[in-house]
């Protein structure tokens, strides 16, 4: 508020006075269009490497199932607002996956824990390092037997060390290792190949024949980034001779599935019999069994006749076996140091995770283990049902839960400390080829959060750590005086780190591994994590709630996905309910029907339906943790059948929209390489375009600088990267299931998936010949000189009638007041970006802030702008390169030789709408002996 | 009546009651640019120090103000906010003399970098014991120079300058203007402000 009537005759300024009645107003229940008045209030000390309104940025990592990927995070006056990739990291190049762009949501989420609880009532902090320092006798006396310490998986050197020391101080410790999302396959397969968990780093710039079987190489692996880039290398034909051929198979279409030439449906039950087709033909030069399905004798053969270029992988989702014999087959086909590479395990301590957690809630039970602590995760969530870890937890004397937020684990432990937040925390991780990354703090933490480093620091009887210190001096050694280590901190890696590739023999024994072949009567259940949520540990965070599923567009719920055969032979419709059993345990959940699932396989998602999280996460959707035993953490056999009620489900896929004609308007186009190379032209429209414009005269140009962008659906692989770094970057809001359900998403940026097999972000085409600026009655939307189709949100009074007229459907619409609404306080936002009101409409404005920051810092500087000095934040986000975007009158940008292409074409530009946005259409390699099954 | 009222419409937002040019804001201190800039000397960057680099011109923290008042003035009433404000690590909060709406983005430093004076904006700030606006800043005032900057612009070495004029020695309009690369770019985009 303002200062109340001056005393000396100053007047009431006129906003003064709407500002007071905005107050009463608010006061009163109402709140008036006017916020608070701002005061201009700076520091008392200023800060010395700050300049209030100049951004800064630090490096840091974001670190999932302990493996990091560097990132950089941008401060404004002091408080993060935005993530972006390090290029500089070899996990990242640049990029970074949703969840990173996430993290920030995390970081200013108000339902944090806010402090320690003592059995679930607030204590304060020093009441728990009294009964600590009382434990910690106990456990010297026993030399801490009975102590346990469960994290998840461990890359980070320092956790590690820490780990050791304490062991040393208590012998009788133990560490138990849990994650949901379970790499257990993974480690077990390279133990049977090498004798010791190796990680397979792919270098698939020179991978010339890809077989991908169900899986994460371009989704979650660790270096799935890096993976990523290196792939869409080879995927253009426009831009590489030499465009390889990928082959997938699998039983749920995954990222890497639909980004394939090819891609084989098989349920689980008939994957043996492909990879004894496999090992008959490459291992042994035999002809394939009988009982194999027909394209695999062309998919062998096509191995075979690229060797070294060849490279198999296969999913954690697949048996230990199913690995071992691909490393056999990778092996066979030569392409170790060619198209892979064996590094040392990036993990400090590898082990068969789920023996790990099954030894630690026998310990539970039976009253060995009396001191526990659990630091991150949610294990008496994710944990298999049939261990029962939340009852075991109820029965150790004085457990430890270290938890961003209270959650089932917090609920069932004797104490709950708040966790600092990525962003509040020291610490260290390594990315998948070993490369150490410093994560630094970027804020003291807001809720007295303490990090698992100071945690452990805390059992060792430092009670006062500071994370920072702790982890200078551990990395004392390596980065011996200031400079090394500041260095370290500025490029977000520690060099030298890198592993070097390892020369492990492979064992005779894998060549004849296989997995079991198990038939099941009924249908297959597939538990996999939900893309966004993972384990669970997400559902409070708004962002990825709402962020359409790539398969699915699915948002806030996780139904079961269910191929149409089985949903035809059960009489099952979209969202209908049925009840799905494992092992007697039932969940009744509604169904969504994708085609492309293998036939009788069940897809559960899990990460939803948590018991105990925020206020985001409540409710939303259901538990399948409660199907999935332990041995069955991937597939198991399983029931489905109908039963009454259906469920309403929110999907943003509006494919089901289009007309007939509207579906062969080709919006996302496709060729094969045959025809590619036969006539380049293939994609180009064969009739002229409407000639008719809606415009007398064309909008003024400027002759030096006009924006343009060019996204290249070869390299999109739908991994949605992009939609959640522009929704961080533009202050968009989120709406809630029930809006989205009335198509009322607030995404600028949507990827629509095409015939079930081809991603297409659609934005803003920022049109020079736009529909939408002529139907304006305030002129609202305008274009600039530059060509951007602008937004001036002050100017909309909502009409709509701009959304109405654009054909691309991309123009976004505040129903209500979303922002206001929002459980987000003003500081989490990013301030170059208006936050709209309700009544207003917004959509795509190129980063419009970004293009004004860069053009003022080059103006400053008396030159032009930079091609690549201005990234919008899809294009930084995405790890393929999909998007680039720069001034179209400079013939030497990249955008301007992205454009060059053969491939490019104009969605929908046989309107004339002559849109700056354009594609280069996706080709496929086919192979003349392989069909699709 | 009609004439009154669309008299009362058109012209009530033109006038100084509503703009609030040349009517003073009450503020914690009573700080007076006429004693500090005209008596002084000091330069406006020493306190606001963020205009050559940043969007934000800024307004100083406590301890510039203390760099001075801990040796002089260091015991007057008239001061005592700002010491408590030092002592107790709690900002003095100033009252907007210029307060543009929120929805539009206004760079300092590129206004400097070409050759926009503070003057130009500001006024005359060291006549003023007390701080009131000089210029209405309307869209109409911002618009009125991006449609022809050219007079407006002064050499590098008289943007601090708070007394300087057109003389006939100064070089003309579109000589400034292609001094300061100025022209290329349509200033007068919606987009230029307004995001």
């Amino acid at each position: 508020m303002t200062s109340p009537i001056p005393p000396f005759g100053d007047p009431w300024e006129r906003r003064q006075i709407l500002k007071m009645m905005a107050a009463g107003l608010a006061l009163g229940g109402v709140s008036g269009c006017d916020g608070d008045s701002d005061a201009l209030v700076p520091a008392v000390m200023p800060a010395t490497d700050m300049v209030p309104g100049v951004p800064g940025l630090f490096t840091s990592a974001s670190v999932i199932g302990g493996y990091a990927e560097g990132i950089l995070i941008e401060h404004r006056d002091g408080r993060p607002v935005k993530v972006a990739g390090n290029p500089k990291h070899p996990a990242s190049l640049g990029a970074t996956d949703v969840f990173a762009q996430a993290l920030l949501l995390g970081f200013y989420d108000p339902d944090r824990a806010r402090g320690p609880t003592l059995n679930n009532r607030p204590v304060g902090l020093s009441h728990f390092m009294t009964a600590l320092d009382k434990r910690r006798q106990h456990l010297a006396e026993t030399h801490g037997e009975g102590f346990r310490i469960l994290t998840g998986t461990v890359t980070s050197p320092t956790l590690a060390a820490q780990i050791a020391q304490l062991r040393a101080v208590y012998p009788g410790l133990r560490w138990h290792q849990w994650e949901a999302v379970s790499r257990d396959q993974v480690r077990a397969g390279a133990q049977l190949a090498y004798g010791r968990s190796l990680e397979t780093v792919p270098r698939l710039e020179r991978a010339n024949v890809i077989l991908a079987i169900d899986s994460d190489l371009l989704s979650s692996a660790p270096g799935h980034l890096a993976y990523a880039r290196a792939f869409a290398e080879r995927r253009n034909p426009a831009r590489t001779q030499h465009m390889s051929r990928v082959y997938a198979v699998e039983s749920m279409p995954t990222l890497t599935g639909l980004a394939a030439d090819h891609r084989f449906a098989v349920s689980p039950p008939d994957m043996p019999a492909v990879l004894a087709g496999l090992a008959a033909a490459i291992l042994r030069d035999e002809p394939i069994p009988d009982g194999a399905p027909p394209w695999l004798a062309g998919v062998a053969a096509d191995l075979k006749s690229h060797r070294r270029g060849a490279f198999i992988h296969a999913g954690p989702d697949q048996p230990a076996e199913t690995h071992a014999l691909v490393h056999a087959l990778n092996e066979a086909l030569e392409g170790r140091g060619h198209s892979f590479d064996l590094l040392p395990s990036a993990e400090a301590a590898p082990l068969d995770q789920r023996a790990s957690l099954t030894d630690l809630v026998r310990g539970m039970e039976s009253g060995a283990v009396d001191t526990l602590l659990i630091l991150g995760g949610n294990p008496a969530f994710t944990a298999p049902v049939d261990l029962g870890f939340e009852a075991a937890l109820r029965k150790v004397a004085f457990s430890v839960s270290l938890a961003d937020e209270p959650n089932e684990t917090s609920a069932a432990a004797t104490w709950h400390i708040p966790e600092a937040h990525p962003f509040e925390a020291w610490g260290d991780a390594r990315a998948f080829d070993g490369s150490v990354a410093i994560q630094q703090a970027q804020a003291l933490p807001l809720y007295g959060g303490r990090s698992q480093n100071e945690m452990l620091a805390i059992f060792n009887g430092d009670y006062y750590p500071d994370g920072y210190s702790m982890l200078r001096r551990a990395w004392q050694d390596r980065l011996a005086g200031d400079q090394p280590w500041r260095a370290a901190l500025m490029t977000g890696v520690v060099e030298g780190t890198a592993a070097a590739p390892v020369g492990d023999a492979l064992r005779p024994e894998a060549a004849a591994a296989l997995p079991k072949a198990e038939k099941s009567a009924g249908v297959t259940v597939l538990f996999r994590p939900d893309p966004h949520l993972l384990d669970g540990r997400f559902a409070n965070n708004a962002w990825l709630q709402e962020l359409p599923r790539p398969l699915t567009k699915l948002v806030w719920d996780n139904p079961l996905l269910v191929p149409p055969a089985l949903a035809d032979r059960l009489g099952l419709a979209k969202g209908d309910k049925a009840a799905l059993t494992v092992d007697g345990r039932r969940v009744e959940a509604p169904v969504w029907i994708v085609p492309g699932l293998a036939d009788d396989c069940v897809v559960a998602q899990f990460g939803f339906g948590r018991r105990r999280t925020g206020s985001v996460g409540e409710g939303a959707g259901w538990d399948y943790f409660q199907l999935r035993r332990s041995l069955g953490l991937h597939d198991a056999p399983a029931k489905l059948e109908k039963i009454p009620g259906r469920h309403v489900l929110a999907s943003t896929d509006r494919r089901g929209l289009l007309t007939e004609t509207e579906r062969e308007a080709a919006l996302a186009r496709q060729s094969t390489l045959a025809s590619f190379l036969a006539d380049a032209q293939v994609l180009k429209s064969p009739g002229a375009a409407v000639s008719v414009t809606l415009y007398d005269q064309p909008p003024a140009q400027s002759a030096d600088m006009a924006w343009g962008m060019s996204i290249d659906l070869n390299a999109c692989i739908g991994c949605n990267a992009c939609i959640v770094a522009c929704q961080a970057e533009n202050n968009i809001p989120v709406v809630g299931k029930e809006q989205v359900a009335r198509e009322r998403e607030m995404h600028w940026l949507r990827i629509d998936l095409d015939e079930g097999s081809q991603f297409q972000p659609v934005l803003c085409m920022h049109c020079e010949e736009a529909p939408c600026e002529v139907v304006c009655p305030v002129g609202a939307t305008v274009h600039d000189a530059e060509g951007l189709n602008g937004m001036v949100y002050n100017r909309c009074i909502g009409t709509r009638f701009c959304a109405n007229n654009c054909p691309y459907k991309v123009r976004r619409f505040n129903f209500m007041a979303f922002s206001a609404e929002e459980k987000r306080p003003a500081q989490s936002r990013n301030p170059e970006v208006t936050v709209r009101a309700r009544g207003v409409m917004e959509k795509c404005t190129f980063c419009v802030q970004r293009i004004a920051a860069a053009r003022i810092q080059a103006d400053i500087e008396n030159r032009p702008i930079r091609d690549g000095e201005l990234k919008t934040a899809c294009q930084s986000a995405c790890p393929t390169q999909a998007f680039t975007f720069g001034n179209i009158r400079d013939p030497d940008a990249e955008v301007s030789r992205r454009k060059a292409s053969p491939l490019t074409y104009a969605m929908l530009g046989e309107l004339n709408t002559r849109p700056r946005v354009t594609y280069e259409g996706r080709i496929r390699n086919l192979s003349t002996d392989a069909e699709d099954g | 009546m009609i004439m009154a009222g669309v008299g009362w419409w058109w012209g009530g937002a033109r006038t100084d009651f509503e703009t609030g040019v040349g009517w003073t804001l009450d503020q914690p201190v009573p700080f007076s640019h006429e004693h500090h800039v005209a008596g002084l000397g000091i330069d406006c960057r020493f306190c606001h120090s963020g205009v050559e680099h940043s969007a934000d011109a800024g307004i100083p923290p406590t301890y510039t103000c203390m760099t001075c008042h801990s040796q002089v003035w260091t015991n007057a009433a008239i001061l005592e906010p700002v010491r408590a404000s030092f002592a107790q690590n709690k900002p003095i909060r100033w009252n907007r003399v210029v307060d543009l709406p929120d929805y539009v983005y206004f760079n300092h430093s590129i206004h400097i970098s070409k050759g926009v004076g503070c003057a130009s904006c500001h006024g005359e700030v060291d006549r003023l014991p007390l701080m009131a606006k000089q210029k209405p800043f309307t869209m109409q005032f911002c618009l009125d120079c991006h449609r022809d900057p050219g007079p407006t612009l002064r050499p590098r070495s008289a943007v601090f300058d708070l007394h300087w004029k057109r003389e006939s020695t100064t070089p003309s309009a579109q000589q400034m203007l292609d001094f300061y690369h100025i022209g290329g770019r349509k200033l007068t985009d919606c987009t230029i402000c307004h995001r």
